[in-house]
């Protein structure tokens, strides 16, 4: 019988289910390290509209011109939970839904690039993900979907039909693949809490936790995307996020400028 | 009617997830039910490995091209799909880009190349038959394809690209071909998927390094997930990843270099090692 014709080298024959294969020794390299990843909420900020979003606007635009390079990655919102909240009355696979998920940040992103497109704000596919080197040494602020671009491919989680990798986990893996150390999520909320501040008066503010300590306080809700937490210990790069307030004037800028305001969660 | 809901800074649109955080494991809930929608429950779908099959270049590829015309000729009923992997140039992509140190995301941009060279390769050999390759999500096309009895050629890595999570270990990608195939047909709701490779199914340890491994005609997917064979001939994250999933009961891995077996597979004949959930 034929025999397989393979290529000589360390991981011929090897099964490929994401274990290193032995001889091999992994030296990182960092993409970009010195990008910014920052997610501008949609609930939280878009949805607020002029009020909430210009002055951040205003902070991203200082900080791009004191040469800190910003790639700004923006989220749903309502209209998002609105198609969700049909989608599941359907009982349409996850994949769909999250296929349907991507619209919403994608107009959100568009609305943000035609407020910074005079501050140079372009607006970015996945696709052009490999130009934003020239889009920052041109001193643009490049201005994405936060929805990963897994679509119909997306998983289903157990007791849920909404796709568990949504805006947050597309900030947070832009800057695993960056080499960012640290992913910025602006929202309405001085950062984590022990519970939803708007829901619940009693809830503590929490200025800095570690992933595996927010895992072990099993809250019944967390500012960010379970994956997130759950993939930030195994990442290599991304260790930390920062939450901040965009509702009070200068946390963007201070996030920006990599000072610890708001809440941190790291690895 | 629907209307908009104000009053503490936002907007919102009146829903059931309205003002929710989409973190709350109760909100989810609300969101589950037992059943998926089923879009093409009748579709089955074809994964020719690439390092069992097309590694081994014409002896295995021409007989699998053969049986799978002439079972098009013979049955115009069965409706396929068809997946390839990419085999011993993604082992070679990955060893280079290893040494290099890239990122997880940068890797897993860069293997679905490979991949897309044999689903060419294949599609050159089949399109006289009436093949035609699939662009990545074009799906509503599918009943077009179909209803005129052209196979359709997927693309097998799914397009996690640059936002790869972090594996579980290592830095190579969990999600390649074959759970990219699995996903296609978890979300489009088909009947099975068969895996075709270079041995007769699953055994409890790799028989081409081991000559007292034993053949497991059935399975369960419960049975596998609790005692994982150590070299499995398809990637781990499948069996994870449908654990959850709702719609697909079957996969099939069935022997390529045997002629007959596809064909036997595609009648749902128990031919290979049958995994049920």
């Amino acid at each position: 019988m034929s025999e397989r014709k393979t290529i000589e080298s360390t991981l011929s024959g090897a099964t490929l289910t994401g274990k290193s294969p032995a001889g091999i020794n992994y030296q990182a390299t960092a993409v970009m390290p010195d990008v910014k990843v920052v997610k501008i909420g949609g609930q939280s900020v878009m949805d607020r509209g002029r009020a909430a979003l210009f002055p951040i606007l205003e902070e991203i635009i200082a900080a791009r011109k004191l040469g800190i390079q910003v790639v700004v990655l923006v989220g749903g919102g309502t209209r998002a939970r609105h198609i969700y909240s049909i989608a599941s009355e359907l009982e349409l696979p996850v994949g769909v839904v999250a296929t349907l998920g991507k619209y919403i940040p994608m107009q959100n992103a568009r609305m943000v690039q035609m407020l910074l497109a005079k501050h140079g704000g372009i607006y970015m596919l996945p696709d052009d993900f490999e130009k934003l080197p020239l889009y920052l040494q041109l001193g643009c602020i490049p201005v994405m979907s936060g929805m990963p671009p897994f679509g119909y491919w997306e998983k289903r989680e157990e007791g849920s039909r909404i796709p568990p990798h949504r805006t947050d986990a597309g900030v947070f893996l832009s800057a695993e693949f960056l080499g960012s150390r640290r992913a910025i999520f602006i929202k309405d909320e001085d950062g984590l809490y022990t519970d939803d501040p708007k829901r619940n008066p009693n809830a503590k503010h929490i200025p800095r936790i570690t992933a595996a300590e927010l895992t072990k306080l099993n809250l019944p809700d967390v500012v960010v995307e379970r994956v997130v937490v759950e993939y930030m210990p195994r990442a290599q790069w991304c260790k930390e996020l920062q939450i901040v307030n965009g509702t009070k004037p200068g946390q963007v800028l201070a996030a920006l400028k990599g000072e610890d305001v708001g809440s941190i969660i790291s690895a | 009617m629907t209307k908009l809901v104000g009053g503490d800074g936002r907007t919102h649109i009146e829903s059931r997830l309205m003002q929710e955080s989409l973190q709350r494991r109760d909100v989810l809930a609300q969101t589950d039910s037992e059943k998926d929608w089923r879009i093409f429950p009748e579709l089955q779908l074809v994964s020719i490995g690439g390092q069992s099959i097309f590694d081994r270049g014409k002896a295995a590829i021409m007989p699998l091209v053969d049986e799978i015309a002439a079972f098009k000729k013979s049955d115009k009923d069965t409706r396929m799909l068809i997946g390839v992997g990419g085999g011993t140039r993604v082992r070679h992509t990955l060893s280079v880009a290893l040494d290099l140190g890239l990122p997880v995301g940068g890797i897993a941009q860069l293997v679905g190349a490979m991949e897309e060279l044999n689903a060419i390769v294949l599609n050159t050999l089949l399109a006289p038959h009436g093949s035609m390759p699939m662009q990545r999500d074009h799906f509503w096309d599918l009943p077009l394809y179909l209803d005129a009895g052209i196979i359709p050629i997927a693309i097998s890595v799914p397009p996690y690209h640059f936002w790869e999570p972090p594996p579980m270990e290592g830095h190579l990608p969990m999600h390649g071909s074959d759970f990219g195939l699995f996903q296609l047909a978890e979300v489009l709701g088909m009947k099975s998927v068969i895996f075709v490779k270079d041995e007769d199914g699953l055994y409890n340890k790799d028989p081409k390094k081991h000559s007292d491994a034993t053949f497991i005609p059935s399975t369960t997917l419960d049975a596998l997930l609790a005692d994982i064979p150590s070299e499995l001939p398809i990637d781990e994250e499948v069996l994870h990843a449908w654990k959850t999933a709702k719609n697909l009961r079957r996969i099939q891995i069935i022997n390529g270099l045997k002629p007959g077996q596809l064909t036997a597979a595609l009648r749902g004949q128990n031919v290979g090692t049958v995994i049920t959930k």
